[in-house]
């Protein structure tokens, strides 16, 4: 039997982050097709009112370590709690799963290196199959392995899309984007099953290398494109910042609608970075994305391609983003948004939709 | 208290120019042979911080600039030293071809070992956020743990101070200030200082190198696997744990969109909310 898959929990002042969630739902399909049990590794300070939350998300078993010392992340003393605990299990956990975030990316390598087992950054599809190694430079590769941890993201070669796997170390590593995966419906099950296991913290001087001097939170003011149901996206093809103004003039017709971005847009600086879609970006997956001026680079795609409905609108009648997308409007957007805004306004969409 | 004379490295990598429109297909892939070089954007941030940190450090201070890439990487070195960096290290061996992260770290912590037994220990390690073409940001994490440096990721600015480093750093929804002893491996976010122009004595000393074989043995170091006992099985394709599989082209799938064109605005707009009316309708505003 496979070891476990693992989830290591991240947390934002004693929250659980929405993207750990994310992973105990997507891990728990990893679990299942490797006949495992689906765990979480909780590090921070007085975390036992979010065990429920990771329960209902479907963990299967928790490991909680928590320490005064731990409710704020920082990089040495989380790596030493996480490896002396992997370091004394009989076998190391089939699959490790952690968000791409400033925290995963920063603590995801420690643990990689330490094991010396590889990691897939910013993943975008995870899946367990077989693969078999036939020949090579290598020939220790060389063998079956019924399962493998697959995980896929956008590679930037030849190709667009690339598969890494490397069944040959445990654990195999991934991180993923918040966003990327779905939040799992709510699991019943009586807590009083769900094992947990109380981690002694053991911090060593060397962990202290480095010390919080301060900490800088916005409270409130966030922008979290990833909740709305409408994205008004705009890209280069907006000529300037104004056209932001035209686009937020179009989303102020929906609820929950905000407007988001392209990378080049962000780059020249119209918008911000909070705004911005794709693999650097936001994984968005609302009920109405628009992309404006917007060509449809890869890097763009990976972060939308699952919104329910896309509808793009470009001149370039052979813009790639018209290869995925449901609508495609050729057309000036400068023309085409205010006669959108002006249709909608009027109730276009207001009457009653007629049933087939 | 006055700093230490500060030793400290910078890596730096050659990727693909994706500026330029040679090689770069309009759906965002690379055509790689077809595409010119650069040095990663990136690591643009970490030279400029690594040129401020020794101008923070001693007067004997230093700035050593490492790649491990092909022998035409040789390029973003001359850039290096065309910006100030005082002497610069190439690791080059055709054994570290399909080397992943944790291959590159290994092979990266060997030429910074072997360095360090000439030019003594580091004090700093500079890194980009992360390249263009691996995009992984796991390289510098990754030595930190093999070298026991202190670790400092998404700088946006640090001043030495004490012989330590003061860094403000992005974190989880803001910012966090921080004190790190040294050594240390600071990865530098690209909101930090951009890179400075190079300077016309740097670019007229790199005309002389480009001339000069001696100088250029001088301030380019060419290193092999062997020189910096390096072991063969844990570079290259032996020393990576992962590989890729499989790749597919995902631009050709889907292609059922519903084009609408060649008429006015006004009929485009009224033919796509009349078809979606359905799915729109409840998010309209009333
Ligand atoms: C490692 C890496 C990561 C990246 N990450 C991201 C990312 O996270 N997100 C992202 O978006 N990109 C990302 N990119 C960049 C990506 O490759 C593209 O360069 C970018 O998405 C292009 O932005 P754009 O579509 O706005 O601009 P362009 O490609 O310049 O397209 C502009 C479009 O606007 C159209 N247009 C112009 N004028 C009008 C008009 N008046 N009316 C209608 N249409 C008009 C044009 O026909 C064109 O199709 C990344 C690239 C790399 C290498
Ligand atoms: N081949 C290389 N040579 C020198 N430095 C590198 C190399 N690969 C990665 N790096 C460094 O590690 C950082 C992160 O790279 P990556 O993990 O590929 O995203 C880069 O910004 C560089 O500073």
């Amino acid at each position: 039997m496979a070891g476990e898959v693992l989830i290591v929990a991240e947390q934002v002042n004693g929250e659980i982050a929405k993207v750990t969630l994310e992973l105990i739902g997507e891990g728990r399909k990893l679990a299942q097709k490797l006949n495992s049990p689906l765990s979480c590794f909780i590090l921070g300070h007085n975390m036992q009112s979010q065990i429920q939350r990771v329960i209902e998300a479907g963990a299967d078993k928790i490991y909680l370590a928590d320490h005064p010392e731990l409710a704020e992340y920082r990089t040495l003393p989380y790596r030493r709690v996480l490896i002396d605990e992997l370091t004394s299990w009989e076998r190391p956990p089939h699959t490790l799963l952690m968000g791409s975030t400033t925290t995963g990316r920063d603590l995801a390598p420690r643990i990689a290196a330490y094991f010396e087992t590889g990691l897939t950054a910013d993943t975008i599809e995870l899946d367990i199959g077989p693969y078999e190694h036939k020949a090579g430079v290598d020939k220790s590769k060389i063998g079956y392995f019924p399962e493998c941890l697959y995980a896929n993201r956008p590679s930037f070669g030849e190709s667009l899309k690339a598969r890494i796997l490397g069944p040959w170390k445990d654990p195999q590593m991934a991180t993923i984007r918040p966003g990327v995966f779905q939040l799992p419906a709510k699991v019943s099950r009586d807590p009083a099953e769900v094992p947990i296991k109380n981690i002694a913290v053991n911090l060593q001087s060397d962990d202290f290398r480095v010390s919080v001097a301060k900490i800088m939170r916005e409270a409130g003011s966030k922008v979290d494109i990833t909740e709305a149901d409408v994205i008004i996206a705009g890209g280069f093809g907006l000529a300037s910042q104004d056209g932001f103004e035209l686009l937020r003039e179009l989303a102020g017709c929906f609820n929950n609608a905000v407007v988001g971005a392209s990378r080049k847009a962000v780059d020249v600086g119209w918008i911000g970075y909070p705004y911005q879609v794709g693999q650097t970006g936001k994984t968005v997956r609302p009920k109405i994305y628009i992309a404006c001026g917007i060509s449809g680079a890869l890097q763009h795609r990976v972060g939308m391609q699952k919104s329910e409905l896309i509808i793009a609108i470009n001149k370039d009648p052979d813009a790639p983003i018209f290869s995925f997308a449901n609508h495609g409007i050729v057309g000036d957007l400068y023309q085409v948004i205010p006669e959108m805004i002006k249709q909608i306004k009027a109730g276009a969409l207001l009457k009653e939709p007629v049933l087939a | 208290m006055a700093n230490k004379d500060l030793n400290i490295y910078v890596l730096i990598k050659q990727v693909p120019d994706t500026r330029s429109k040679a090689g770069v297909n309009p759906d965002g892939t690379i055509d790689r042979a077809k595409a010119g070089k650069m040095l990663n954007p990136f690591d643009a941030f970490a030279m400029e911080a690594a040129l401020n940190a020794k101008a923070m450090g001693g007067p004997n201070s230093r700035v050593t600039a490492v790649t491990m890439g092909p022998p035409p990487a040789i390029d973003i070195l001359y850039q290096a030293l065309e910006h100030g960096i005082d002497k610069t290290c190439i690791l080059s061996d055709r054994k570290l071809a399909a080397s992943d992260t944790l291959a590159t770290s290994y092979a990266l912590t060997k030429t910074l070992e072997y360095l360090e037994s000439k030019d003594g220990p580091a004090d700093l390690v500079f890194c980009g956020l992360q390249t263009t073409d691996g995009d992984t940001a796991q390289v510098g994490p990754e030595i930190c743990e093999r070298m026991n440096l202190t670790q400092v990721t998404y700088v946006e600015g640090f001043t030495v101070e004490n012989n330590k480093i003061h860094a403000r750093k992005v974190i989880e929804g803001g910012a966090m200030e921080v004190i790190a002893e040294l050594p240390a491996l600071l990865t530098i976010a690209n909101s930090y200082k951009k890179l400075k122009f190079k300077t016309f004595r740097g670019a007229k000393f790199v005309q002389e190198v480009k001339r000069n074989k001696p100088l250029q043995d001088e301030f380019i170091e060419v290193v092999d696997l062997a020189k910096v006992s390096a072991r063969d099985e844990q570079c290259g394709l032996p020393g990576s744990p992962t590989i890729v599989s499989m790749t597919w082209k995902i631009g050709t799938v889907g292609g059922n969109c519903t084009m609408h064109q060649g008429k006015s605005a006004e009929e485009l707009v009224g033919a796509v909310l009349a078809k979606e009316s359905s799915h729109i309708a409840e998010f309209v505003k009333r």
